[in-house]
């Protein structure tokens, strides 16, 4: 089975993430910061070295780093939480549905207004369409680094000054970007959304919300933070604001050891690998298969393609049944597929660290000896 | 190590600073350390103040120590002394 469905979940995970995992669920069996004895203490402190991981990765400080579930979570904290008190609110046109569907439902409800932003090859275009959208009353900007239908690259930094110079928090979605480009909140980022089991090598179950504390999140879930446990009111500090419960102590120590392998890797490593292995399968594709990239955009490691009028589902459970995992259908993105004008869906090619070129190189055999099915 | 002479004899101040959270405990006790204070994290003495929580024991001039971490906005909510 060769697995080309990275963008979903990264799989196979490095030896030192598996490592991490055993050994979190053998030594931190205590609730971090909740008890002063020596195993809750040893749970606290892991979790806080994780929190500095993420934070010296991502530029930021290790109190503004929140472990979550998952980047959809992540996403809806942050969203729903600056735009608590209402506004007006852009999200570009290639957000995933955890992006959209909080703004939508927020919209229906007359909560907030909401607008979309094209985004188009061009950075120069996607630029504009932000920059004409934007209102006196606009209070954040929601925008992917980087599709995850095609792998476009936006161009954040530009639009994270758009809105440092108008005083708009620019929530980032960084699912598909971290862990292969060198995202930091220095990049004009106020709240960096991802996941932690995608790119950065961490298990299932995990997310990061990153802030550079500018613009307040109000917490969407309430209850145990460890903190002033005498009080009705939710603590307002972060971490502990937007982190009730117990915190997955084995997903953020798994989330350490993925950063950490990341790091030793290189990001430039990685994505020259993973480009790599997506520019040779793309020229060992026939004409006939309609790829959905343009020579104007920049991408990552991600390549979303049709085999002539074969419905996505169908092709990728054709190339199932030879072995190779790749995800079809929509991918979570009616905006994106709306952009693209694809009706059937397309089949996404994902590779990771771990794919070889000459897997690459096969199943494009497979897709090009694909009859009709 | 920061310490006072008292008497000719070496004697360290300990205060206890009431954090707001366990995250800023450990960020003001590695700050403290990198200054060359001695101190640790446990958690709180009395439940006061809140409820339950966490505290840095400090080893060193409290005022000196508090102002480092306002200066690096840790922040806490008591500072009292411990005893030396």
């Amino acid at each position: 089975m060769i697995n080309f469905d990275n963008a979903a979940t990264t799989f196979p995970k490095p030896l030192s993430v598996r490592r991490a995992v055993s050994e979190a669920v053998k030594r931190y069996g205590g609730n971090a910061g909740r008890g002063g004895h020596r195993l809750a203490m040893a749970a606290s402190e892991a979790l806080y070295s994780a929190r500095e991981t993420a934070a010296e990765f991502f530029g930021a400080e290790p109190e503004n780093v929140v472990f979550t579930m998952n980047c959809t979570y992540a996403l809806n904290m942050a969203i729903q939480g600056v735009m608590s008190g209402g506004g007006h609110l852009i999200i570009s046109g290639l957000e995933h549905n955890s992006s959209a569907r909080p703004a939508a439902a927020m919209a229906m409800k007359k909560r907030i207004s909401l607008s979309i932003a094209e985004v188009y090859p061009e950075d120069e275009r996607t630029i504009e369409s932000f920059r004409s959208l934007m209102r006196e009353d606009t209070k954040a900007v929601v925008c992917t680094l980087a599709s995850n239908v095609t792998g476009q690259i936006t161009p954040y930094r530009e639009i994270g000054e758009l809105c440092r110079e108008r005083g708009i928090c620019f929530i980032a979605d960084g699912a598909q970007a971290c862990g292969v480009l060198d995202v930091k909140l220095s990049d004009g980022i106020n709240i960096l959304c991802t996941a932690g089991h995608k790119r950065l090598y961490g298990i299932t179950g995990t997310g990061l919300l990153i802030t550079d504390g500018r613009y307040p999140i109000s917490p969407i879930i309430q209850g145990g933070t460890g903190s002033a446990s005498l009080s009705l009111i939710q603590p307002d500090i972060l971490p502990d604001s937007l982190e009730s419960g117990t915190p997955n102590i084995t997903g953020a120590m798994s989330v350490k050891a993925g950063i950490d392998f990341v790091r030793s890797r290189g990001l430039r490593k990685i994505y020259s690998h993973e480009s790599r292995i997506c520019s040779r399968f793309m020229a060992e594709l026939d004409d006939d298969i309609t790829v959905y990239r343009h020579p104007c955009g920049e991408y990552v490691p991600i390549v979303s393609f049709n085999v002539r009028d074969i419905p996505s589902e169908r092709a990728a459970a054709y190339l199932a049944e030879k072995g190779y995992c790749l995800r079809a259908g929509f991918h979570c993105a009616a905006l994106a597929h709306a952009s693209l004008g694809t009706k059937n869906g397309t089949v996404r090619f994902a590779p990771s660290v771990f794919s070889k070129e000459e897997d690459a190189v096969r199943l494009a055999e497979e897709i090009r000896s694909m009859k009709k099915i | 190590m920061h310490s006072c002479l008292r008497n000719e004899v070496m004697i360290m101040d300990v205060c206890i600073a009431e954090m707001t959270s366990y995250t800023y405990a450990v960020k003001g006790e590695r700050l403290l350390r990198s200054r060359g204070y001695k101190c640790k994290v446990t958690r709180k003495d009395k439940n006061s103040g809140g409820g339950c929580g966490y505290q840095l024991n400090i080893y060193g001039h409290c005022r000196e120590a508090a102002a480092l971490l306002e200066r690096y906005a840790i922040p806490y909510r008591t500072l009292s002394d411990g005893g030396a």
